[in-house]
């Protein structure tokens, strides 16, 4: 006899094997497949393809009428580690000092986060969360949005974040007058280089007896090496250029450009460095006021026209899930619908070195992907069917429990007397 | 401000002074679009045709007369002027937070036409918004419905004449918050009521003291003193001005219910309103509307349990509901944030789109003038090249008043209408979330690494 | 500690002073600094009576404090020190329409413990319309002396406060013992201008303009009340006794103007409602953005005190490729300021006649900026008439002062040459009959801008120093670095906690007291923080206030100066 307490409903990741059927499956890499079947097998994408054998002791599921996504990657947000953006206490994102990029991501992130489930459901399976703050604020993960362990949820990078010393106002009210910027990037380049030197330095000397314990210097050392990517948050067009001008300089061979919110004036040399971007969010307010209402939604498109790989972020948290739209607003102000959907799938993958993973719907991959009514940028389109890592994850998060109690709520007991009366004069 | 009705009705009965501008109207015919009246379906391959800005005619075949410009809009999408109920561009100041109860201010006195967010607005088929005075208040300033009327730079330009007066309230976090960082009341939900109470309870007494005055008969009466926050308080008690409350939590939604009900007020909006899914039928039943985000939450511990079904909800439970920006960047989109209610929700596309259009305008009390394609309404127009609900739709044309305000196609990038000699030109500004989304005082305040605002440890 | 010794110091040769003048006519003078003669005569000069209007070869008698005479054959007494004008010219000195030209910015008002924000005592809020600026008077601030070189007579001089700091008066730019020697007219207009209570109600300018109606319209009342009451006291409350409300009475009865110091066109179009919403008498002084308003302010007949500060004329960037985009929005720049700079000439021609309000601009940047003015179209008859008929007519004294005619109070400025050319400067200037003479000097390239007595090197308040800010949550420290470029100030604030620089913005230093404002970011939130304080040696005292969603905090910040 039960005693203690339960949910009506308990529903829980399934694992194993599936097959999709009468599906149509936009790989991204290969084309689309009109009527598929696709089948995943412990995590992996077994098969995929128009005439495809089912496993007999595959689940089947028809999906007839819809289609099939890879998951959607989110290229910068810090979700799962914020829960409440008003509330010091939960935020984990921030730490003090300007440089830190010893602080792990993807440890601090909370698996159980609230804020996870609501973003999955609308297809984004997998997330760049990252660390904000100072000059080098830590070490950002690219985590799927499933698992109990930040472990679980690793999805194979990380990387060091590097806030570029900006030229820009931060605010509305900041004026600087040019001599005073100048003089605080010199002074801000020079920190930066020294911080650098001393990493280069400690690289040389790391394996000798007695070199000191110096966690800051110690992470960079990766970086130097070649080893793990630098992401460097960088907006404004001149500020661009200095730091394509600095990275160069410096030599480290795996950089990503992140934010480029004005990649579009300086799109040339952005290209020409060859250096991939994660841009957004694309739903922004234009840089300059005298800048065309469109800056920021177009701003992908030509990059991306000039042959710069992009990959699009929401830099966003609870609303992460707004993915799809940032992509769409692209698609429909220059970059079209195919790149803008690379852009949110492949690029992103490979961008954050896990493109052998996910990022596409091909043999050999992680089964990350949705199904969908249609077309995931279309705002009335809803998911129907969610994987990540090969679960089979649970349609459900508490806005939908929410919906859920309360569309149609109990009446409650109707009771004609107010419970406190106030006296009136 | 009866003084000042005065002078207003003066102003439009003389016409004779050059400075009661009236604002601009044209003439125009659109030709062969798909017209989305929302109160009469959509119309393919249909005919409008704006005289002197209004609505004249809606049918085919229609014939521009003399002089009157044809705008052809085949295979393109014709809608009513967004309209958004809450917003805070536009504004030189939004919250004048240094007392609890504010009614005697007016966001009429700081309308600011030189801000570039206008235009920007226009550009996402916005045409009327509600300038609104901040949350930091339990009883606010009174709020201004405007048309975006970009590059009139006399501040009353841009006012919706004859629309009515409004005020803004708010329950919840950000005046408690802001009322413990000054020492006052009220620092709960507890005295937020009570303070509400007293109010209008005070404002009853200011009426009573002035009705006795003015029918007494003494020669040596004396005027009792006057107060403009308590004579626009004893304007609301009247119905004379609407009320719009910033509110989040059910139960805060629940209480200004009750004490609405107790002091006679019929009429009441809540903005934000994330939880007033919780009581919709309690909403239904009083005849209040929401105002509401499409999927904004998370950011304050009150909208932690919301849902972004909230809207469709509400609808499905009988409550007239809007869905509004409250910033300068959604604002822009907010065709795009209609159409989550198709997301999260199965509303019809009329359904959605009345929730930026003719609900908020029912809000406002402009439903007679705006949110719809009828005959006789304003010329208050959104042009599209795609439905407005799809993700491609991208906004072409903006009138008002059938006077073009925004063309895609012809408009130069740089719409400054002022620019400040000694500005540098490559002025730039990253602008986070929180800079152009009013969320007053909702994120914590760090303050060189320290925690400003909130004196907790 | 300081100021108590300066007054005390003050009080003594006050005392001394006071001692001499009261004993006969023929006084002995140990400084030998009191003239031997209050009697001149200009003779041979080029007058200019009124502008307009130029006498050649005309003899002017000053005497005792009076224009004894303008003309040809003028019979020269015989106590006159005659002064050969026949290279100079002789002008009505110039009035300023608004300034705080011999005030002395007296201490912020202490917040007071358990301030209840809503609803703060009137001395804190800035509401204290009954004071004057009287109080404030400074005979020894160099300002009036400064303004007196750059050729005026008369400043209107308002009083430093917030919203309401009380009446202006106009003074005479002379030397004087004490304060009474110099006034010429008290409660020449209430004075008011758009600054908020700190973190009290009201706090901007919504609140402002609400305070406005309300603090008027009982006004009315109230006047209408006492009215009543010394008619025929009996049987009728007493009236209160409040002295916020009785300083509007005179405005009330349309005697008085209100005078709104407001430099941005909304500003000015919100002093303009109130005024059409409650009916006063309405001046708008300090002007920067009047070209939208010409017809309006003629139709309304509203006087204008246009600012004398002008924009920095904005300077193309020499890079050769510049791109399209950045030409054309240095177009757009470069037209903005013609429109600043032709703004003068606009209202001229609207029939405006407007005078010129010194405000805060440098005594030695005012001919310059009124020859800007003339050089985009202001004639030079009208530049005239601003600086001298124009404000005495605003200000209502037109039979007194204005222009060189007989019978005016001798304020009068001699030049080398006709105003507003290139060789121009001021000789002479007679202050209420007083005479002071300048040498003439080549003036010197402005390698620095022209900038105020300190040099660079002996700048008080440039260098490094280390402050403290004392916040709720504890103390914040870094390094304020101040430099100077030209006149210009700029300067940093580091963090000793790591946070990237800060910029100070719109550095101010002028009679000891720095200001400076620098935003932060307060969690992705823009928070503006405004220091205002003074510099006594290598001290700083200040208070930072912050300004945050409606809400203000002040704070205490102290710096002290690095050794070099």
């Amino acid at each position: 006899m039960a005693i203690a307490q339960e949910d009506d409903q308990v529903l829980k990741a399934e694992y194993g094997k599936f097959a999709l059927t009468n599906a149509k499956i936009y790989t991204v890499t290969k084309g689309v497949i009109e009527n598929g079947t696709l089948v995943i097998n412990n995590g992996i994408i077994e098969a995929v393809g128009a005439n495809v054998q089912i496993p007999n002791d595959a689940k089947v599921i028809d999906v007839a009428g819809k289609e099939i996504y890879p998951g959607m990657i989110d290229g910068g947000t810090t979700l799962g580690l914020n829960e409440i953006g008003s509330i010091a206490e939960a935020q984990d994102y921030r730490e003090y000092g300007a440089i830190t990029p010893q602080m792990e991501a993807l440890t601090a992130v909370n698996p159980n986060a609230v804020t996870i489930p609501v973003t999955r459901v609308s297809g984004v399976t997998t997330v760049w969360t990252m660390p904000q703050g100072g000059v080098l604020p830590g070490t950002a993960a690219a985590i799927n949005l499933f698992g109990y362990t930040p472990d679980q949820m690793y999805a194979g990078q990380r990387g060091i974040v590097m806030n570029f010393p900006s030229t820009a106002g931060g605010r509305r009210w900041r004026r600087l007058s040019e001599d005073e910027i100048k003089k605080r990037q010199e002074r801000a380049m020079k920190e930066i280089n020294e911080t650098w030197d001393k990493a280069e330095l400690y690289a040389k000397i790391e394996n000798a007896e007695d070199v000191r314990n110096y966690p800051e210097i110690e992470a960079l050392v990766p970086v130097v090496k070649g080893e793990t990517p630098i992401f460097i948050e960088v907006n404004a067009a001149q500020d661009i250029l200095n730091a394509i001008e600095w990275i160069k300089g410096r030599g480290y061979k795996q950089v990503v450009l992140t934010g480029v919110a004005e990649g579009w004036r300086v799109a040339d040399e952005i290209a020409e460095s060859g250096y991939p971007v994660i841009a957004g969010p694309v739903q922004a307010i234009p840089t300059r006021s005298s800048d065309s209402f469109d800056a920021a939604y177009a701003n992908p498109g030509i990059m991306s026209k000039a042959g710069v790989k992009v990959a699009l972020r929401t830099m966003d948290n609870e609303n992460a899930r707004n993915l799809p739209y940032h992509a769409g607003f692209a698609a429909a102000y220059g970059m079209g619908k195919e790149e803008a959907l690379k852009a949110i799938t492949i690029n992103a993958a490979e961008i954050l070195g896990v493109g052998d993973q996910i990022g596409s719907i091909e043999v050999g991959k992680k089964a990350n992907f949705f199904v969908s009514t249609g077309d995931p940028f279309e705002t009335a389109t809803k998911i129907t069917d969610l994987f990540i890592d090969g679960y089979k994850v649970p349609m459900t998060s508490r806005h939908i429990r929410l919906y859920d109690e309360f569309l149609n709520r109990a009446t409650g007991v109707d009771k004609t007397k107010p419970a406190i009366e106030i006296k009136k004069k | 401000m009866k003084t000042k009705n005065i002078l207003l009705s003066l102003l439009l009965v003389l016409c004779t002074s050059a400075f009661a501008q009236e604002a601009p109207k044209g003439d125009v015919l659109f030709k062969g679009g798909t017209v989305l009246t929302i109160t009469n379906g959509a119309l393919e391959n249909t005919d409008v045709l704006v005289r002197d800005g209004k609505i004249s005619r809606i049918g085919k075949g229609l014939r521009a007369p003399n002089g009157v410009e044809t705008v052809d809009i085949t295979g393109k999408f014709l809608m009513p002027g967004i309209i958004d109920a809450h917003s805070h561009i536009a504004g030189s100041a939004i919250n004048e937070g240094t007392s609890q109860v504010t009614a005697e201010v007016s966001m009429e006195d700081v309308v600011d036409p030189y801000d570039v967010s206008i235009y920007r607005a226009l550009a996402g088929g916005v045409t009327s918004i509600h300038l609104m005075h901040g949350s930091a208040n339990v009883i606010g300033g009174q709020n201004e419905t405007m048309k975006l009327r970009w590059g009139q730079t006399d501040p009353d330009m841009l006012r919706f004449e004859g629309a009515p007066r409004t005020i803004k309230f708010a329950l919840g976090e950000n005046p408690t918050r802001g009322a413990r960082a000054r020492g006052i009341q009220p620092q709960s939900r507890m005295g937020i009521e009570m303070m509400l109470r007293n109010s209008f309870s005070e404002a009853q007494e200011y009426e009573k003291r002035w009705k006795a005055y003015n029918a007494s008969k003494d020669p040596k009466k004396v005027a009792p003193e006057y107060d403009l926050r308590m004579q626009t308080l004893v304007d609301i008690l009247n119905g004379e001005v609407l009320v719009h409350c910033h509110s989040y939590r059910a139960d805060e939604i629940y209480m200004l219910l009750k004490v609405f009900s107790d002091f006679n007020i019929p009429r009441l909006t809540f903005q934000h309103a994330n939880e007033a899914y919780k009581v919709a039928p309690e909403l239904a039943a009083f005849g209040a509307t929401a105002s509401v985000f499409a999927d904004w939450w998370a950011y304050k511990l009150e909208v932690y349990y919301s849902t972004a079904y909230n809207a469709a909800i509400l609808h499905e439970n009988g409550v007239l509901t809007s869905i509004n920006s409250d910033s300068g960047e959604l604002i822009r989109h907010l065709f795009h944030e209609a159409a989550k209610t198709q997301k999260y929700g199965n509303l019809s596309d009329d359904e959605a789109l009345a929730m930026i259009t003719l609900n908020p305008a029912k809000q406002l009390g402009i439903d007679n003038r705006v949110g719809s394609i009828e005959v006789g309404k304003d010329a208050d127009i959104a042009i599209f090249d795609n439905h407005p609900l799809s993700i491609y739709a991208v906004p072409q044309m903006t009138f008002v008043d059938g006077v073009k305000y925004f063309d895609i196609n012809n408009d130069k990038a740089d719409q400054r209408i002022y620019i400040d000699p000694e500005s540098s030109i490559e002025e730039v500004t990253l602008f986070e979330k929180m800079d152009y989304n009013h969320r007053c005082m909702e994120g914590a305040a760090i303050f060189f690494g320290q925690n400003l605002i909130n004196h907790q440890h | 500690m300081k100021s108590l010794r300066k007054l005390c110091l003050h009080a003594v040769l006050l005392l001394s002073m006071s001692v001499i003048s009261l004993s006969s006519w023929a006084q002995s003078d140990p400084t030998g600094e009191s003239p031997v003669t209050r009697t001149y005569a200009l003779t041979n000069a080029t007058v200019i009576t009124k502008p307009g209007t130029e006498l050649k070869e005309t003899t002017v008698i000053i005497k005792d404090g009076l224009i004894q005479s303008v003309g040809k054959n003028a019979s020269i007494p015989a106590n006159a020190q005659v002064i050969d004008a026949s290279e100079l010219y002789v002008y009505a000195a110039f009035i300023d329409g608004m300034s705080n030209t011999g005030a002395k910015r007296p201490e912020n008002p202490q917040r007071p413990q358990n301030l209840f924000t809503p609803d703060p005592p009137n001395f804190y809020a800035g509401i204290t319309p009954e004071n004057s600026v009287v109080e404030q008077l400074d005979v020894e601030s160099s300002s009036i002396a400064s303004l007196r070189e750059a050729g005026f007579a008369i400043s209107n001089t308002v009083p430093y406060g917030r919203m309401l700091p009380g009446s202006s008066a106009l003074i005479l730019l002379n030397d004087a013992d004490h304060a009474d020697d110099i006034i010429m007219k008290k409660d020449a207009a209430l004075f008011a201008q758009w600054v908020g209570a700190p973190g009290a109600y009201p706090g901007n300018i919504l609140g402002m303009m609400a305070k406005w109606r309300n603090l008027y319209r009982n006004a009315v009342q109230d006047k209408k009340h006492s009215e009543l009451y010394a008619q025929n006291p009996a049987g009728m409350t007493r009236p209160e006794n409040d002295r916020v409300s009785q300083a509007f009475f005179p405005v009330i009865a349309q005697q008085k103007p209100v005078m709104f110091n407001v430099d941005g066109v909304l500003d000015v179009r919100r002093a303009m409602r109130l005024r059409d919403d409650l009916g006063f008498p309405l001046i708008v002084a300090g002007v920067e953005q009047s070209w939208e308003l010409a017809d309006e302010l003629k139709a309304t007949n509203t006087p204008i005190f246009l600012s004398l500060d002008l924009p920095d004329e904005p300077k193309a960037s020499d890079d050769e490729d510049k791109s399209e985009e950045m030409a054309a929005m240095e177009e757009r720049r470069m037209e903005f300021y013609k429109i600043h700079v032709a703004q003068a000439a606009k209202l001229q021609e609207a029939g405006v006649n407007f005078g010129f309000a010194v405000g805060s601009v440098r005594s030695n940047s005012i001919w310059k900026n009124v020859q800007t003015y003339i050089d985009n179209g202001l004639s030079t008859d009208a530049a005239l008439a601003a600086l001298t008929t124009n404000p005495a007519s605003i200000l209502g004294i037109s039979q007194v002062v204005g222009t060189v005619e007989t019978g005016k109070l001798a304020n009068v400025m001699v030049t080398t040459a006709p105003l507003f050319t290139k060789d121009a400067k001021v000789k002479m200037m007679f202050v209420d009959g007083d005479k002071y003479e300048y040498e003439v000097k080549e003036r010197k390239k402005a390698a620095n801008g022209g900038d105020n007595s300190s040099a660079t090197t002996g700048d008080p308040v440039t260098g490094s120093w280390t402050y403290a800010l004392i916040t709720p949550q504890g103390d914040q420290g870094g390094k304020m670095v101040i430099s100077k470029e030209g006149s210009n100030y700029s300067g940093y604030l580091t963090s000793d906690d790591g946070s990237p620089d800060t910029a100070m913005n719109n550095i101010s230093f002028r009679d000891s007291e720095l200001a400076f404002d620098f935003s932060i970011d307060a969690g992705g939130q823009s928070v503006q923080i405004v220091v205002v304080g003074t510099v006594t040696g290598k001290t700083y005292d200040a208070t930072a206030t912050v300004s945050f969603g409606g809400q203000d905090i002040s704070m205490d910040l102290t710096a002290t100066k690095d050794e070099q």
